[in-house]
């Protein structure tokens, strides 16, 4: 039989020395691919298959997720091309728009990737909840997804202050007047939050602060928990079905 | 399985939709439009390095970077590859040479392109750099407006080679739009709007109700514009202007006036034609327009009115630009008399003039109307800075975004700036009910030019070192009696001295004193003779003293010089330039005949030479012919790069003219030649 | 039969468990036998997360293409848009604003709402609810019916019409659905709705109904427009 050059490369010792598992389709090494990669094994090596099924989860958590991966990956060229100060920052957007190379692409992907983010992490919370998917032990699990909501709507509306355009200014002057009116520690929070008084150039600087390095690093260590806890917990919980009426 | 057909499926999908975005990028119209213009070039190119240069030229975005001015970066050169390129010069757009002003094609470098003609230089696409129905960009300056791109660096009120600017400007000085509308570096204006306090004694409730309902009707100079007053607002603002107490000195001398007897008209027909007057009113639409009309001027105003005020305009208006005549009291009966004689409204009611009985309730009413009304804007009696501008405030106005301004009803314009613009000072209240904006009436060519003046106001600034006022030396005018005779006889109506004054005589005062002789100055002063027959102004008698005319000419002699116009030219030269026999060859040769007259000959396009060693200094005569545009930049001598002994030849040939008349050679000219 | 069990328990990590559960003949545990079928992760899961990702950035790259992220003009604190609008997961929070002080619409709402979101797997209703109807008594319905006439009576006082008006509505479903215990389908599954889940629906509908009233139909000075009336959005 001739070797072909797939399988030459396969036997070589450079592949071998990284790739430890070997080609062949038994289960040893289906199992190796999974619990022998840093970042695939958060999954167990196997699942149950009716987990697998769209209708189980309809893969909200999955979606939310993987639109977190674009924001983070999309958002670094992002940050190549940006100023956090002013006006410099509006200039910027411009420059995105029509200097550099796919900045059109990049910056809509970002914006459009959000605003999905912020609606399907909310209706991964609805499937959740409507599936209850929350009783124990998942309860505290819950709780880390009610955090991580709030990440998100945060990073999201930090976000919104960065092209530092009339949308941008006045859309959180809005939703910081909101914030002062809290007793006793209200205006405090907002000028913490601003910086100042007013949404100003201290406030872009601590949005973008946030936004880029704050926020994410939360969002990251969230999720970890939350997928691990998912993991612990026994995999992902679908409609209950027949265990629906003697549930501890 | 399904699956790995889905995963097939997906796959590609994924693969397709990522490239697109990279594809469009690689197909940006401005690669094209490079290859297109290399070709052209190569095309064009009349050597083989030529054709080389544009054929290695890489495909790449252009850029003006201009660090000073607000830091701009200007890309329309990305697609506009051949605005600086001699070569262009005709080619199909976008690659033509720029048209040649004062800053092209030579200053991109400096001022970019955005500066003048707007539109978004950032950008690399062609709707988004002219600013096509985007949101966040302002438009491009249409080409009919495009010199205000002139006006935002460029701020005074005339500018070289930008006549519809210079004309927008000076359209809204006389119509008076910075009384109501606030402009920064125009918080000092002040309408030539009389002040209303004496209207009592002035004039009839009839000619005022003619007047209040269309002022251009009665007065075709009228600047004021059109408020579009309904016949009860009339009656109310009547009651309220002839309630008003006239001063009291004013009222004496008009009643006093009244009382005096009738004066002759044929004395008065002469007197006001020796004046004058025309030079600045018409009489049945001759004349220079500058002033009211005055063909129908007895039926405007009483007699008693006329003979004080021609007495004193000053005490009447102290802001008027008609000087303050030496006529004597009887002077003034007869010219009264001429119009009463002549220059009356033949058809207008016996009561014209009758005063009005005074309603206090329409009177009260006619008061809160000329406040709502804007009245107070231009008939303001306190100083510029406490009169509330009636109107919100233009600056800022040429970056205004389309999005903000409200068309209201008219739905049928364009929705940009210019449209919205042109349709307001064409027609203020179309927009919308209750608006006071009132009509002036402007025709196409005058919307046009007072557009391009307002769109020349910028939201910002522009940078203090890119901004170009006036070269002209600040007007100094002195006081003490000097002040006083300039004040009396207005000469600054007429006159320009520096940076200020009007522009109704040719000739520029500021350097006066380089340029005649002060004898000669007095006697002209005395008796103003028509220096240039082509013009229909001329400077009026006024009838000074002689210790006056001597005093002003003393101080044109000494202060209103020029130090770079020597005194004799003639100094340090050779014998032969002072040869006024080859001067008057060149005079011959170079057709100065064409325009000048001595004697009885010539063309009556330029002032008369006669004279001309008895009016003008050789001095200032050699500093002219070297460079006529040097001393007003409209002249129209024509610079024939005279060298020096042409020059000088022709100065000494001059001032042998009018040596005839004097037995004594001119006074400069002898001195020197010793 | 009982036999003495002694239990020790050790903190020796080397010991040895003896045993581990003791189980009495006469009571068994019970274990539910579920036929729970296992997969390789790697290919099935794998594989499906990966056509996930690819469908969901695909997804996301043709809106990037055919829809562009608004740029209005450079923020300018002088010049205020009329009506200033908060991004649009907010802007049921700004709509609310038209109708409550701010200290309650902007702080007391969300921060209730929030707790509420929380404590939702430590409530005891939550987790041993059966349909809303399963114990019906006569209390509990006139309990339940002053509870949502409360509600809308609150909120109607003051004027908060899209609260009122869905309160309402679900209060009549749940009604409706009273009777339903032996119908099929569609009302069988609705009269299977536990009485957190007819909350949460609830909760759902006005904040989006409020969402979507902040986007579509307000104008400036926050008046009511119709969205046909004003071309382009906001």
């Amino acid at each position: 039989m001739r070797v072909s050059l797939a399988s030459r490369v396969r036997g070589s010792a450079v592949y071998r020395s990284i790739v430890r598992h070997g080609t062949t389709a038994t289960n040893r090494n289906r199992s190796l691919v999974v619990f022998e990669n840093l970042f695939l094994h958060v999954h167990p090596v196997k699942v149950r298959e009716k987990t697998l099924r769209f209708t189980h989860t309809f893969w909200l958590g999955g979606i939310t997720l993987a639109c977190a991966f674009i924001l983070f990956v999309g958002g670094i060229p992002l940050m190549f091309y940006y100023h956090p100060s002013v006006p410099q920052a509006y200039r910027d957007m411009k420059e995105l728009q029509y200097v550099v190379d796919n900045g059109v692409f990049l910056r809509n992907l970002h914006r459009w990737a959000a605003h999905a983010m912020v609606l399907v992490a909310v209706l991964h919370m609805l499937r959740v909840f409507y599936h209850r998917a929350y009783r124990p032990p998942r309860q505290f699990n819950w709780v880390i997804g009610v955090l991580l909501l709030l990440a998100t709507l945060l990073l999201s509306y930090t976000g919104y202050l960065l092209p530092w355009d009339q949308l941008s200014l006045w859309g959180v002057s809005v939703g910081t007047s909101m914030v002062k009116e809290a007793p006793f520690i209200g205006e405090r929070i907002r000028f913490y939050l601003l910086g100042g008084n007013v949404v100003s150039e201290n406030a872009l600087l601590r949005f973008y602060v946030l936004h880029c390095v704050v926020l994410p690093v939360a969002l990251l260590l969230l999720v970890s928990v939350h997928v691990w806890r998912v993991r612990k917990d026994g995999g992902v919980q679908g409609p209950a079905g027949a265990e629906r009426k003697n549930e501890p | 399985m399904p699956l790995r057909r889905l995963f097939a499926v997906s796959s590609l999908l994924f693969l397709v939709t990522l490239a697109v975005s990279p594809v469009k990028n690689a197909l940006r119209p401005y690669r094209f439009i490079q290859r297109e213009f290399r070709d052209l070039g190569m095309s064009r190119a009349t050597s083989r390095k030529a054709m080389e240069l544009y054929a290695n030229r890489p495909v790449a975005i252009q850029q003006i970077w201009l660090r000073d001015f607000e830091d701009r970066v200007d890309r329309c050169t990305t697609c506009h590859l051949g605005v600086a390129d001699a070569a262009m010069r005709g080619a199909p757009e976008p690659f033509r040479l720029h048209p040649a002003t004062f800053h092209t094609p030579g200053g991109f470098e400096r001022i970019g392109c955005t500066a003048c003609h707007g539109g978004e230089g950032l950008a690399t696409l062609q709707d988004d750099a002219h600013g096509v129905a985007q949101e966040n960009i302002a438009p491009m300056t249409p080409a009919t407006f495009i010199q205000s791109g002139c006006g935002r660096c460029h701020l005074s009120a005339t500018v070289p080679d930008a006549p519809t600017l210079s004309r927008g400007r000076a359209l809204m000085e006389r119509a008076g739009c910075y009384s109501c509308h606030a402009v920064r570096g125009h918080d000092a204006y002040r309408s030539e709007a009389p002040p209303l306090d004496a209207i009592a004694i002035k004039t009839g409730a009839v000619w005022l109700r003619g007047w209040l309902e269309d002022p251009r009707a009665v007065d075709p100079n009228a600047t004021m514009p059109n408020f579009h007053l309904g016949a009860d607002d009339i009656l109310a603002l009547s009651h309220y202007m002839f309630g008003r107490p006239a001063p009291d000195a004013l009222a004496r001398r008009v009643a006093a006036a009244a009382g005096e007897p009738l004066g002759d008209p044929a004395t008065g027909r002469r007197l006001f034609s020796e004046s004058r007057c025309i030079s600045c009113h018409t009489v049945d639409g001759k004349g220079n327009g500058s002033a009211p009309e005055l063909g129908t001027i007895a039926s405007a105003a009483t007699r008693g009115w006329l003979i004080a005020f021609l007495r004193d305009p000053h005490a009447f208006n102290p802001r008027t630009r008609m000087p303050r005549y030496n006529f004597s009291d009887g002077d003034v009966r007869d010219i009264v008399a001429y119009f009463d004689d002549e220059l009356r409204d033949f058809d207008a009611p016996a009561d014209v003039l009758e005063p009005l009985r005074v309603n206090q309730t329409l009177a009260a009413k006619g008061a809160t109307l000329f406040r709502n009304a804007g009245c107070g804007s231009c008939h303001a009696s306190g100083p510029a800075s406490e009169t509330e501008k009636f109107g919100p405030d233009l600056d800022g106005i040429g970056d205004r975004r389309a999005a903000s301004l409200d068309f209201g009803r008219r739905r049928d314009l364009p929705q940009t700036l210019t449209s919205w613009l042109v349709a307001k000072i064409e027609s203020p209240r179309s927009f919308a009910d209750g608006l006071r904006m009132p009509s002036y009436g402007f025709d196409a060519d005058e919307q046009r030019a007072i557009v391009t003046a307002l769109l020349a106001h910028g939201a910002q600034a522009v940078p203090e070192k890119l901004r170009h006022s006036a070269t002209q030396p600040v007007a100094m005018i002195p006081g003490g009696r000097v002040g006083e005779l300039f004040s009396r006889y207005r000469c600054l109506s007429c006159h320009q001295i520096g940076n200020r004054g009007g522009d109704t005589s040719t000739a520029p005062l500021t350097f006066e004193g380089s340029k005649v002789n002060e004898e000669w100055l007095v006697d002209y002063l005395l008796l103003p003779s028509s220096l240039r027959p082509i013009l229909p102004e001329r400077m009026p008698i006024l009838k000074m003293s002689r210790e006056e005319a001597s005093l002003l000419a003393d101080t044109f002699e000494k202060f209103y010089v020029d130090p770079s116009i020597v005194e004799d030219p003639f100094a340090g030269r050779a014998e032969s330039d002072r040869d006024a026999a080859e001067g008057e060859r060149l005079y011959t040769t170079l057709g100065c005949r064409g325009c000048h007259i001595i004697g009885m000959a010539g063309g009556y396009y330029g002032p008369t030479l006669t004279e001309a060693a008895r009016r003008l200094k050789p001095g200032w005569v050699f500093h002219f012919l070297k460079n006529p545009q040097g001393w007003r930049g409209d002249i129209r001598c024509p610079n024939y790069a005279l060298p020096d002994t042409d020059a000088l030849r022709l100065t000494a040939y001059l001032g042998t003219l009018g040596s005839s008349r004097d037995a004594a050679a001119p006074a400069t000219g002898k001195e020197s030649t010793r | 039969m009982s036999v003495p069990i002694k239990i020790v328990e050790s903190n020796d990590p080397m010991a040895d468990p003896w045993r581990v559960a003791i189980v009495r003949p006469d009571s068994r545990p019970s274990a539910r036998a579920t036929e729970d079928r296992f997969v390789m992760t790697f290919p099935h899961l794998i594989v499906r997360e990966v056509i996930l990702f690819q469908l969901v950035l695909t997804v996301l790259s043709l809106a990037a293409i055919f829809f562009d992220a608004p740029l209005l003009g450079i923020a300018n604190p002088l010049e205020t848009p009329n009506p200033a609008k908060a991004p649009w997961y907010f802007l049921g929070l700004q709509e609310l604003l038209h109708y409550f002080p701010p200290v309650v619409a902007g702080v007391l709402m969300p921060t209730l709402a929030v707790i509420a979101l929380v404590v939702i797997p430590y409530a005891r209703i939550n987790l041993v609810a059966g349909p809303l109807w399963a114990n019906a008594s006569a209390k509990k319905a006139i309990a339940l019916g002053a509870a949502v006439a409360l509600v809308a009576l609150l909120f109607g006082a003051f004027a908060c019409w899209p609260i009122v008006v869905p309160t309402l509505a679900l209060g009549i479903a749940m009604f409706a659905t009273r009777g339903w215990e032996r119908a099929t389908s569609v009302r069988r599954l609705l009269w299977e709705v536990t009485l957190p889940e007819w909350i949460m629906t609830w909760f759902v509908i006005i904040a989006t109904l409020l969402t979507v009233i902040g986007t579509y139909f307000r104008g400036p000075g926050w008046s009511w427009v119709w969205p046909w009336e004003n071309a382009p959005r906001g």
